[in-house]
């Protein structure tokens, strides 16, 4: 079945986008990602490690063991002292013959190093699975903090943290690095999120931690975590940061420079927030009005093409040269001419004597001169001199600067042409054919001048037929030339959906091309079948048309590209002239507007783009990504993981694992959040007002945020160490052995055993 | 340069005799497989023991044994049912302290149900995307960044699919 009527609709034509034309903004304010977080030198810092020596048991040193930095220090410390990424840079240096080892932030140091940067944990996860790395981060520890090792170890207790439901080959793997390794006296381990929550000073409530690779929320009752009732999610700093450059990497394709998890981290650190209403916000975030404030401009380092400005001097020199060269151009044709025309007369007198001469003379001695001459006849001569004299006056005029008129070419009479030929002799009868010719001439142009003039006043007369509709009718008038705009827009669109469908070879377009094609080359049987036996292809004109709709590129569709631009323009104009209704914003041009465009407002905010500029090339936008990245922490199917949103959990931790308890109530008293992902601005006024949605009206329910989310878990680690709970729950080098690799003890603020 | 580099430093602290196994390195993937071995063959074992019926006792067993003894006898009424398999709930039930309670696997978040969470987004701008492309499955906001999507070079569109976790993958 096939559409045999197409009816163009109208569209609602004066629709919400015809607003007025928005005005420029203001010049952005760029921002720039951080490149790599290079710190330089850190003296070591001996101090801690002497002052241990008056209590070597219970002065212990601090790790806290994060996927993002490791932080350490000593347990009678206020803050931890060094805290570097967990990454290390190893190899031999050919120059110097030795190993190399560069750890932390120093292997941010230049290239070579950050050539072969390898981290410590397994990619996008809180497990280690690079234990080289891990003891090279311990090393740089140890020796950063002074420990001396005079009896071959360490020779203090260590507090480490690990991620929630640690697995055993982790732990004992950092169990036999620490006791064969290091040498240590005793170890134990605890969970990041609790200490910070012991920090804090809680023991009843909700800890939800979104830490750099995972998101828990664990329900601690009396000061012991409810380790079974806790849940993760696979979401955290780490994976903004990585989804964050897939989006750069779709937005921005052909982007110049190199794109760096580093400055992606920086970039959601400094750039992004937590939308208190994500859907609404989101609605409106592309919408022109401040559109500025909300597109946020990232510049990389680039260099512009310099174009090489000439002086006013140059450009002056240069011009008196070229019109110097033309003068003399000038001058020489000039001349040139000059000496053409004295030729000219001189030949001209030759001739002119000539034919006096054969005025007296007899016609044998004529003949002899003419041959002599190579002149036909008399006739011929003439016809020569005349055209001499033409040409000469031509000249002349053209030196003196007088206009060239066209002369009216006198009335030709061909009064050969009514002699029968039978009466003529042969140079009469070439006389004859010569006049034909002649007349025909005349006639054809005589025609076209007809033609010419028909049509001029055809087009007149539709040009008052139209004026006239216009003004006796103007409602019919007008709406014709909206419809015929629609039809040009629509043929437009046709041929750009034409083009488009034939750069897939799929297509039905590309098929159907392919088919003529093959049509035209086959002369055989096909072609009977459709028009007889005899080929009359070319014809009628319009067979010739198939080879338009087979020519793909730039020759094919040139004319009628700019033929459709024009008549669009041309229609557009006389609706403008016309039509009250029709405006200067909805003209394709101004619609068609980059201001008008949700793309470019997405890539370039709410400024121009100019491709040629290098600065703007080098340009990242973040707009929507500024709230959409977040949000993954509570609707994790945008980002494609399968899991329930942090609210979601916490709201079922509490009102499907404690219902109607006096434990819910207990839990949602305190709800605390830490880790280094809550620090988004919003985060914690989103979720407070989220998870509220989810609880009974009459709940107390308070949120607090850690007094420092990043630095609280080792904080809390470190009081632990000072306190009586330290010397029971810490496995000694002894237990070590007896007991084997994977053992621990249990403790109010760490893993269970099973 | 030199001053960073901790290589040439002499670390008495550590152990001379230590020689770590060349094949320690082990990531997420491997370590989870072999525990899960593991917790298998603690399981097996279990599920010999005769008491496999999850219901029965309810409320003399706390969840995790010893872990919790504030919570006490009948204080978690509702046990992350959601989130464990009915073989490991058994065994929660039947051995006291000998078997994984709480795993590197098991407390990962179940998948969302409620219909907020899948709310639809534009694939190529964020916004809302109330439609889908039938070609390339792409969601888009409006009918713009549909002329966009039908630009896109091939390829592109399973990378922006892959960023939503809805690609094709092809083993």
């Amino acid at each position: 079945m096939t559409i045999t009527s197409v009816k163009t609709i109208l569209p609602t034509r004066f629709a919400a986008n015809s607003t007025e034309k928005p005005a420029a903004k203001p010049p952005p304010e760029p921002y720039h990602a951080q490149d790599f977080p290079f710190k330089g030198y850190q003296a070591p810092q001996t101090d801690g490690f002497e002052r241990s020596r008056a209590h070597p048991d219970t002065s212990a040193i601090v790790i806290d063991n994060g996927a993002h930095l490791v932080k350490a220090g000593w347990s009678f410390d206020k803050n931890p002292r060094f805290i570097i990424p967990p990454v290390m840079s190893r190899y031999r240096d050919r120059k110097l013959n030795r190993q190399c080892n560069f750890v932390g932030h120093d292997a941010y140091l230049d290239a070579t190093t950050r050539g072969q940067l390898r981290g410590a944990f397994d990619p996008g996860s809180s497990v280690v699975g690079n234990w080289d790395v891990m003891e090279g981060v311990l090393d740089y520890m140890f020796l950063k903090l002074g420990v001396d090792g005079s009896n071959g170890g360490v020779d203090r207790p260590i507090v480490m943290t690990e991620p929630i439901a640690n697995l055993g080959y982790p732990r004992r793997m950092m169990n036999e690095i620490l006791f064969e390794c290091y040498s240590a006296p005793s170890v134990s381990y605890g969970i990041d999120s609790l200490f910070a929550y012991r920090y804090n000073k809680g023991t009843d409530g909700l800890v939800v931690s979104s830490s750099h690779t995972s998101t828990h929320v664990i329900p601690v009752l009396g000061g012991k975590p409810l380790l079974s009732n806790c849940t993760r999610l696979n979401w955290g700093g780490l994976q903004n940061a990585e989804y964050l450059m897939k989006l750069m990497k779709l937005k921005y394709p052909t982007f110049p420079a190199r794109i760096t998890d580093n400055q992606m981290e920086d970039l959601v650190r400094n750039h992004c927030y937590v939308s208190q209403d994500y859907d609404r916000e989101l609605s409106g975030y592309l919408d022109w009005t401040g559109l500025e404030d909300r597109d946020r401009v990232i510049q990389y380092p680039f260099t512009e093409h310099i174009v090489v400005e000439k002086t006013e001097e140059e450009l002056a020199r240069i011009a008196e040269r070229k019109k110097e060269s033309g003068r003399r151009l000038q001058e020489q044709a000039a001349k040139m001419r000059l000496e053409k025309l004295v030729k000219k007369e001189q030949e001209l007198e030759y001739w002119k004597s000539i034919q006096a001469t054969l005025a007296s003379e007899t016609k044998k001695e004529i003949r002899r001169i003419l041959e002599s001459e190579e002149l036909k006849d008399e006739a011929h001569l003439e016809r020569m001199i005349r055209d001499l004299e033409k040409s000469i006056k031509r000249s002349r005029n053209k030196d003196l600067g007088i206009e060239e008129t066209e002369e009216q070419p006198e009335e030709m009479s061909f009064p050969m042409l009514d002699i029968p030929d039978d009466q003529l002799d042969e140079a009469g009868l070439k006389e004859k054919r010569h006049q034909r010719l002649m007349k025909s001439n005349v006639d054809a142009r005589a025609r076209a001048k007809a033609e010419k003039e028909r049509e001029k006043a055809r087009v007149e007369e539709e040009e008052r037929l139209d004026r006239e509709k216009r003004e006796n009718n103007f409602e019919a008038w007008i709406s014709e030339r909206r419809a015929n705009r629609q039809s040009i827009l629509q043929r437009i669109k046709d041929r750009d959906r034409m083009k488009a469908d034939l750069g897939n070879r799929k297509s039905l377009a590309s098929q159907q091309r392919m088919k003529t094609l093959a049509n035209l080359a086959s002369d055989g049987p096909k072609k009977r079948r459709r028009g007889g036996d005899d080929d009359d292809f070319g014809a009628n004109d319009d067979d010739w048309g198939v080879y338009r709709t087979v020519a793909t590129g730039d020759q094919s569709d040139e004319e009628e590209e700019e033929d459709l631009g024009a008549m669009l323009n041309g229609a557009e104009a006389e609706l403008l002239q016309y039509d009250p209704e029709f405006t200067e914003n909805h003209t394709l041009a101004a619609q068609t507007d980059w201001t008008k465009s949700l793309v470019h407002g997405f890539l370039r905010g709410p400024w121009p783009f100019d491709p040629e500029s290098q600065r703007e090339a080098h340009q990242l936008h973040l707009n929507v990504e500024r709230i959409r990245v977040p949000e993954v922490v509570f609707k994790p199917s945008i980002a494609g993981v399968d899991q329930a949103g942090l609210i979601q959990i916490a709201a079922d931790i509490v009102n499907q694992r404690f219902s109607g308890t006096e434990d819910r109530a207990r839990l949602l008293k305190d709800v605390f959040l830490t880790g280094g992902n809550t620090l988004f601005s919003g985060f914690e006024d989103r979720f407070r007002s989220e998870l509220r949605g989810y609880l009974p009206i009459d709940a107390e329910f308070n949120v607090r945020r850690a007094s420092d989310p990043v630095l609280d878990a080792w904080k809390g680690a470190a009081q632990w160490a000072s306190g009586a709970d330290f010397g029971r729950s810490s496995v000694t080098r002894q237990e070590y052995l007896e007991k084997g690799s994977e053992y621990i003890k249990e403790h109010d603020l760490g893993n269970a055993t099973w | 340069m030199n001053q960073l580099d901790i290589g040439h430093l002499h670390k008495p602290f550590r152990n001379p005799h230590w020689k770590p196994s060349q094949r320690r390195n082990r990531n997420l993937k491997q370590i989870i497989a072999e525990s899960a071995r593991k917790e298998a063959s603690v399981m097996a074992t279990q599920a010999n023991s005769g008491a496999t019926t999850p219901f029965t006792a309810t409320g003399s067993t706390t969840a995790d044994g010893t872990q919790t003894p504030a919570e006490g006898a009948g204080k978690t009424p509702n046990l992350a049912q959601a989130s464990q398999n009915l073989s490991s709930l058994v065994l929660e039930k039947n051995a006291r302290a000998n078997f994984p309670t709480v795993t590197y696997t098991n407390i990962e978040s179940a998948p969302s149900l409620t219909a907020a969470n899948h709310r639809h987004y534009c694939d190529i701008t964020g916004l809302s995307g109330p439609y889908t492309d039938p070609k390339t499955r792409l969601r888009y906001h409006n009918k713009e960044i549909f002329g966009v999507i039908r630009t896109l070079a091939q390829g592109v569109p399973e990378t922006y699919l892959e960023a939503r976790g809805a690609h094709t993958v092809l083993k």
